[in-house]
């Protein structure tokens, strides 16, 4: 998570990516959580795209169209460095959303083509809540033979390492409140 | 129909080795032969249990896939493996491994002369393979990133989807020439010729459609909308179906008029899509849930689902 953070500040900087290619492999990654609140609790704060501070590197959400699908939201990340992502899928009865990314440089997010769902599941009777968050995207080097720091493996270490700080960070705030 | 498959083997058998390479192409589809990209592997499906009796192993990310005009040989595309990997459809075993290089993904086969055309990635070309001695024989210049492959019934064109020139490539089979472009939506990747070998339709990831081609004419003809992010095509009971990768839904519409029709629901990420050889029952690959959904062409409705392998994509013609 450093990392992406010491790279946003860089990334502020640089030049805009290259456009989005639907190269041969793409990747999976899936994080969880168990969060000791009710699934409705936990959805609140997960359901409301235009709110995105329970990820650290994120310190501004600016968007519009609510929780409308084709709605929008910057993401501003500590440093600088932004994030545009667009919400595709929306399901309050199912409490889960899908977003892509439709501008982010690889410099502070080393993918392409990303797409992501979060849901909400009940856990432990209703009483704890499954936080289930899904990512598909290609490495940040769309072409044959990529340098490593645009790898598949840098990939998904990069997006492992955002659900993971995002899930507990999200878990804590949350299990925080109850108290 | 296992059955009816083992019949048809014995009335084989009784003919000898002039049944070779005549086999008769059962009407239903017995078996699915899936690339499972993230686990490495292919899974063959028995779509009557409907369960996967055989998973194997293949090396690289395979996507691409298509069957030898007898079936007895699978061709997959290995794009990080750099190869085109061989394998045989009965036995069930890898038979060959053909590093080629670049970025195979796209792969068919001429149904007639049995040669297997792989589209590089990463290029602007094909490669034509000899199916008898796995060499390349020719390289193809078509256009850029160029995707999914379909061969005409005669054999005598190909069609390939150059994603990122927003057009096909028609080439001439026997002179391996280029012999038109047609230009179609926003990003072809899967593309498919119907079985009078008269109308070509490709799904345009980028403006979410899809292209109707006249072939005679070498030109679009209709643009159909569907849902986000169109792969590929599959064309049944005078249908045409679509893997909406984003939508996670199958649209479809009526290929007479192009009115749409229903959108099914499958799995996330929907990809790889086939009609069985008589038209009833469709295949779907979703590469996100794991998952290979079945379709009832007439009732349009989803009859079933069987567990995959990490990361199906059967990008291609997969049925056997």
């Amino acid at each position: 998570m450093k990392r992406i953070i010491a790279a946003a500040l860089v990334a502020a900087f640089a030049a805009a990516p290259a456009a989005q290619a639907h190269g041969p492999t793409r990747k999976k990654v899936e994080e969880k959580v168990t969060i000791n609140a009710a699934p409705d609790k936990v959805w609140a704060v997960v359901g409301n795209f235009q709110d995105m501070s329970w990820l650290p590197p994120v310190e501004k959400t600016e968007g519009t169209g609510g929780n409308q699908v084709k709605a929008t939201r910057t993401l501003t990340l500590k440093g600088g460095a932004t994030v545009d992502e667009e919400l595709y899928k929306y399901s309050a009865e199912q409490r889960s959303l899908s977003y892509r990314i439709n501008k982010v440089d690889v410099k502070v997010l080393p993918v392409n083509n990303y797409s992501s769902t979060i849901k909400v599941e009940p856990a432990d009777g209703g009483k704890a809540s499954d936080v289930t968050w899904d990512g598909a995207f290609y490495r940040g080097y769309m072409n044959n033979d990529p340098p490593p720091e645009l790898s598949d493996e840098a990939a998904i270490k990069a997006v492992k390492e955002l659900y993971r700080s995002g899930l507990d960070n999200l878990k804590a705030k949350i299990e925080k409140g109850n108290s | 129909m296992r059955a009816r498959r083992l019949a048809g083997l014995c009335l084989l058998g009784g003919i000898g080795v002039l049944g070779i390479g005549l086999a008769p192409v059962p009407s239903r589809a017995a078996e699915a032969f899936v690339t499972a990209q993230n686990s490495d592997t292919v899974d063959v499906v028995d779509l009557d249990a409907r369960k996967v009796v055989a998973t194997i192993p293949v090396p690289g990310a395979p996507a691409g896939i298509a069957l030898s005009p007898d079936r007895s040989s699978v061709y997959v595309t290995a794009p990080e493996g750099k190869a085109l990997v061989v394998i045989d459809a009965a036995s069930r075993k890898v038979l060959r491994t053909v590093v080629i290089g670049g970025g195979p993904l796209g792969v068919g086969v001429n149904p007639v002369g049995g040669a297997v055309y792989v589209a590089d990635w990463y290029a602007k070309r094909l490669w034509e393979v000899d199916p008898k001695t796995l060499a390349v024989a020719a390289e193809i210049p078509v256009g850029t990133s160029p995707s999914g492959i379909a061969v005409t019934p005669d054999g005598r064109f190909l069609l390939v989807a150059d994603r990122d020139d927003d057009a096909l490539s028609l080439v001439d089979a026997a002179t391996r020439q280029r012999v038109a472009v047609i230009p179609v939506g926003t990003r072809p990747f899967g593309v498919t010729i119907d079985a009078d070998g008269k109308r070509a339709y490709s799904a345009n990831v980028g403006s979410n459609d899809v292209s109707v081609v006249d072939l005679a004419a070498r030109r679009e003809v209709g643009r159909v909308k569907v849902g986000e992010r169109p792969y590929a095509v599959a064309l049944a009971q005078g249908r045409a179906f679509v893997t909406d990768q984003y939508g996670g839904t199958v649209s479809t519409f009526d290929t007479a008029t192009l009115a749409p029709g229903p959108r099914l629901d499958v799995g996330e990420y929907p990809e790889g899509i086939q009609a069985s050889p008589d038209g009833r029952t469709l295949y779907v690959a979703n590469w996100e849930s794991n998952t290979l959904t079945v379709i009832d062409a007439a009732t349009l409705t989803v009859t079933g689902q069987v567990k995959t392998s990490d990361g199906p994509r059967a990008f291609g013609q997969f049925l056997r």
